[in-house]
């Protein structure tokens, strides 16, 4: 803040601000925004469109069906797809949170033997590609009786090397004055973990929550072999109820995805504040 | 500290570290460990090939496979939109960390694309692609004709053509197979999705965290604009450039996988099919699980070379 | 932070609550369970719900997969595979059969009085019989005809076409009624088809895939390359058909050949190869008046057959049971179903020479089922070779036939090119298997495997 009070947007140094309402940065993102919403717009639009007319050039229906979204969720059972998917994100994510908060602390604060060299483990294992580790997991869950039940689809999405990771980097742009603090009061790792780290690292841990809950949300193959049972299946795998022997229904999937967007929008929204102050403190130290 | 002090930490240290490192063991590393044993073995779940240690034959194999190489070049000529990208989600941010009215509403629509992930997406592009109805070329189309350029908008999805000239089919460069083909739309598509994506976020949050008195003393001092960009904010950000750069390539390396399975199947004619993909179909299509296992821990050492070399090269800013 | 963590926890029971009481009651112990796994067709619903009907002491249920063979063999493997699931092609039923994961049902079958050799069409027979045994049974077969559309030709004041013809007799026919508008871009084509149909012309000019041996692929052959000229040259040459850029102007699809029913449906073609499979997206067309002619041919009069066939897990533990599934696949009730549904063609012979199959009183329009049923008789199932694995060699086949279709290659190159690397991909594939290999070995020097 200035001392005039003025706000001073970082990058040119305050260039921003100069502009009146329809000054340069406000022409720029608009196109911007133009050019990433066009296709939304289309979707939308193409969501109301009888089969024959999904991909003709007009992009206005000539025939609006509206009933496309009630087909969504009388072809398949929608809306019980969609419960199970936010409710399997949800838990992912709060347990990835917190697990992988738990690991972070122990691998920026604690010190123990061998930490960095485990730390280096969990980044190499960030590069390998996840298919062919599909099949010795799915023989675990069989023998773990976890198969088609809730469990299976939580449990091995809840730890996460990248959660950790982003957390440790996080973790470690605090200053260690304030936990040096409470350890000669006394306090305990547990607690100086509860009550000092963790309300500094907020941003990143919601950070971590929101591209948490994305990926889970949309996650397809693993859920795919998973699953046996109706009751437990998530909007991904519901989706492909609309590509089948009998043709690609492409505007009830149009349908189906821009009601699918709605909980991430949600989700979004309100948490993209503490994003903004927060996710820098990861990043900067190494 | 004292000795048991340290020990305290120890203990407390596997606390913390327990929950998580069991599900790391169980669900990350042993199935990791797995397929590295696998990937020696002709493992290929046909019940009339009998299972066999077979060394180092998949490795060998691999090098000897030229659908590998050219998937290799493909992957990495996918990369070509990287800078693009990660500069695009740093002018992104840039723009959307001002304090604007409405200025949620743009970061929403930015990320939009990220939001609307899978088959949609690639069916939505796919028509913005046609090469003779989709607005695509329609713009090209007029751009070209205002310019009286006597050239033709490009079939996009449909060509083998590249930038380079790639052949398809083989680990040359033609002549004839220059222009804007299936990957070119694809590195374009990617992008689109990239620059008000995650890295933009993580730009934002970084660039906030710009101090202040920082870029008010470079202007003091006098700096422009473009100066205050260069020696202030830039270098603030670099430990955030370098952990994208990082992840980028991992990812880079990794991808292409749902495009391929979606939109193209890898076509045309195998142009837009990477290693991942590669490595579904040998192990998914044709079960061929020790031979695909091979390939992913080809594809591992090359990233951790990569890596290295980027850790390596960063690791002025990254240890500042 | 503590308490942010402790309310959403608390949220998430609660959540975990409500998952519990609304899951639906497992499964009734009375019943036993059988599982379907096959492609989420609505029609699947029906055809579920008939058997469950029939046969009170079993509860069959449909787990949707259209991602290929991974899933089913994938939890096989784990031991924990479906009971029936479905089948799409030859190369995929040898990839079953080898993975020791379908079950030999011929003796089980003839027993029961079912004698599918005889009673299927013979076009079924890649997708359920390998090497003369038979591992399920035929859902459904298909070949494919001429749809036309009966205002377009009106339009264009050409007579409606009939009987049958050989290509050279079509042609003039379809380039009639391939019209542009004012601006040069094109209005609709006189012919419609799915590229990957190519089969088709391969046969009708006397090519094969794979030789009768399966010992090597055989694309390179004249004949396989004459007919592929003719698909070929049906874009670029007579420009009857749209080329994949024309076609991406009109539509754009993916899927299960989904993208030229919509573009008939939308009116961009006059006429359309396509299978009576169409009618269940075509039905919801009401503006549509159709017609049906039988394909024309080349040298020989063949169509290709292609299908769906249902399979027994070999190592589910309701496997017995599940033999009254395929014993429904074979019954009355289940072959009028399909034909009602017109999801392609019921597979046994015998019931598509009903009156209620001629003549659908629901659908009075349909007044062609019986050109669908008497081409069926020329369809012939393709061939697969055992020596080969078939998504490679797919791959490899489609790699070069994706170059003709945009004629970035000539028919002849890419041919031989695809011969030649499937060849290769064959030597791969036996000096991996050293069974297969002295089978070859035995092939090729004569004996009958």
């Amino acid at each position: 803040m200035r001392a005039d009070g003025k706000y001073i947007a970082p990058g040119f140094g305050g260039w921003w601000h100069r502009q009146g309402r329809w000054g340069a940065s406000h022409v720029l993102l608009a196109v911007l925004a133009v050019t990433t919403t066009l296709p939304f717009l289309w979707m939308l639009l193409a969501s109301f469109k009888p089969l024959e007319e999904v991909e003709q050039v007009n992009p206005f229906p000539t025939e609006w069906q509206p009933q496309n979204y009630r087909r969504v969720f009388e072809q398949i059972p929608f809306a019980r797809y969609y419960f199970n998917s936010v409710f399997i994100a949800a838990w992912v994510t709060f347990l990835q949170v917190l697990t992988s908060a738990m690991a972070g602390y122990a691998f920026a604060r604690l010190r123990w033997p061998g930490r960095d060299h485990v730390f280096k483990l969990y980044l190499a294992t960030l590069m390998i590609p996840g298919v062919v580790t599909m099949i010795p997991n799915f023989t675990v869950m069989v023998k773990l009786h976890l198969l088609d039940s809730y469990l299976g689809l939580i449990v091995p999405a809840a730890f996460s090397a990248f959660g950790t990771f982003l957390l440790r980097q996080f973790m470690l742009t605090i200053p260690t004055s304030l936990d040096e603090a409470a350890a000669i009061d006394g306090a305990s790792p547990w607690r100086i973990f509860w009550d000092v780290i963790l309300p500094l690292a907020r941003p990143g841990l919601i950070a971590l929550a929101i591209f948490s809950f994305m990926g889970n949300y949309q996650s397809l193959l693993w859920p795919l072999i998973l699953t046996k049972s109706e009751s437990l299946r998530t909007l991904p795998i519901g989706m492909l109820d609309f590509d089948s022997t009998y043709g690609r229904q492409t505007n009830l999937i149009m349908a189906a995805t821009v009601m699918n967007v709605i909980p991430l929008v949600i989700l979004f929204v309100c948490t993209q504040r503490y994003l903004v102050k927060g996710i820098q403190m990861g990043a900067v130290k190494g | 500290m004292s000795a048991p002090g340290r020990r305290h930490e120890t203990l407390a240290a596997l606390g913390f570290l327990a929950p998580n490192f069991i599900g790391f063991l169980v669900f990350t590393a042993g199935p990791l460990l797995f397929s590295l044993a696998v990937s020696f073995s002709n493992w290929s779940l046909q019940q009339n090939i009998p299972f066999q240690w077979t060394g180092a034959e998949n490795y060998g194999e691999l090098a000897k496979d030229k659908q590998f190489w050219i998937y290799f070049v493909n992957t990495i000529y996918m990369m070509l939109g990287m800078p693009v990208a990660i500069a695009g989600s740093l002018v992104c941010a840039l723009l959307l960390a001002q304090r604007l009215r409405g200025i949620v509403v743009y970061r929403t629509l930015f990320y939009l694309p990220t939001f609307v992930n899978g088959v949609a997406l690639m069916i939505l592009w796919k028509a913005l692609y046609n090469p003779s109805f989709g607005p695509i070329n329609a713009v090209l189309d007029w751009g070209l004709q205002m310019l009286h350029i006597p050239a033709k908008a490009p079939q996009w999805l449909l060509s083998t053509a590249n930038l380079f000239g790639l052949d398809p089919q083989e680990l040359a460069v033609t002549w004839t197979k220059f222009g804007l083909g299936a990957r070119d739309a694809l590195i374009i598509m990617g992008i689109w999705i990239a620059i008000g994506g995650n890295n933009m976020l993580l730009y934002l949050a970084a660039l906030t965290n710009v101090p202040q008195e920082l870029t008010e003393a470079a202007q003091i001092d006098g700096a422009g604009r473009w100066a205050v960009f260069r020696h202030v904010t830039w270098p603030q950000l670099a430990p955030t450039t370098f952990f994208i750069v990082v992840m980028s390539f991992i990812g880079a390396f990794q991808g292409g996988f749902e495009q391929a399975r979606v939109m193209t199947n890898g076509g045309p004619s195998g142009t837009t099919t990477t290693l991942s993909y590669y490595i579904y179909t040998k192990a998914f299509e044709e079960f061929q699980i020790g031979y695909a296992s091979a390939i992913s821990w080809v594809l591992f050492a090359i990233i951790f070379v990569v890596t290295m070399i980027n850790w390596k090269f960063g690791s002025e800013s990254w240890n500042e | 932070m503590k308490y942010v963590f402790l309310g959403s926890f608390a949220f998430l029971s609660l959540l975990s609550g409500i998952a519990w009481f609304i899951q639906p009651e497992h499964q009734r112990h009375d019943r036993v369970p059988l599982i379907w796994v096959s492609d989420p067709n609505p029609a699947r619903r029906e055809q579920v719900s008939v058997f469950n009907d029939l046969h009170s002491q079993y509860d069959l249920k449909l787990d949707p997969n259209n991602s290929g063979m991974a899933k089913v063999i994938v939890q096989s493997l784990a031991g924990v595979g479906p009971d029936i699931f479905d089948c799409y092609g030859g190369f995929d039923l040898s990839g079953y059969v080898k993975a020791g994961v379908a079950w030999d049902v011929t003796d089980e079958l003839a027993k029961g009085e079912i004698h599918p050799l005889q009673d299927c069409w013979p076009g079924s027979f890649s997708v359920f019989v390998l090497d003369g045994r038979v591992y399920g049974m035929p859902t459904n077969v298909s070949v494919n005809a001429i749809w036309y559309n009966k205002d377009i030709f009106d339009a264009c004041g050409v007579p409606y076409p009939k009987g049958e013809c050989t290509w050279e007799q079509f042609i003039p026919l379809a380039q009639k009624l391939t019209v542009k508008d004012e601006n040069g871009r094109p209005k609709h084509f006189g012919l419609l088809a799915d590229w990957w149909g190519w089969k088709q012309f391969v046969y009708q000019y006397g090519g094969r895939v794979y030789s009768e041996d399966g010992t090597r692929c055989v694309l390179d052959s004249p004949e396989a390359i004459a007919g592929m000229q003719l698909f070929h040259d049906l874009m670029y040459k007579y420009r009857v058909m749209p080329s994949p850029s024309d076609e991406q102007n009109m539509a754009t699809t993916g899927g299960w050949g989904s993208g030229t029913i919509t573009l008939f449906s939308g009116g961009r073609g006059a006429m359309a190869v396509g299978g009576r499979w169409w009618l269940c997206t075509l039905r919801d067309n009401k503006k549509l008046r159709l017609g049906v002619m039988p394909a024309p041919f080349g040298p020989k009069k063949v169509y290709w057959a292609y299908g769906r066939a249902s399979l027994v897990n070999k190592n589910s533990p309701h496997r017995r049971e599940a033999l009254d599934f395929l014993r429904y696949l074979a019954g009355r009730e289940y072959n009028d179903l399909i034909n009602h549904q017109a999801d392609a063609l019921a597979p046994l012979k015998k019931y598509c020479y009903t009156p209620e199959y001629l003549h659908d009183p629901e659908f009075p329009n349909e007044d062609y089922n019986d050109v669908w049923r008497d081409i069926m008789r020329y369809g012939v199932p393709e061939e697969i070779s055992p020596f080969v694995d078939g998504h490679a060699a797919g791959r490899l086949i489609d790699k070069q036939l994706d170059l003709v279709r945009s004629d970035e290659e000539s028919v002849e190159k890419a041919m031989r090119n695809a011969a030649r690397q499937v060849n290769g991909e064959i030597q791969k594939t036996l000096a991996r298997d050293p069974q297969l290999r002295e089978r070859y070995e035995r092939t090729v020097g004569g004996e009958r495997p």
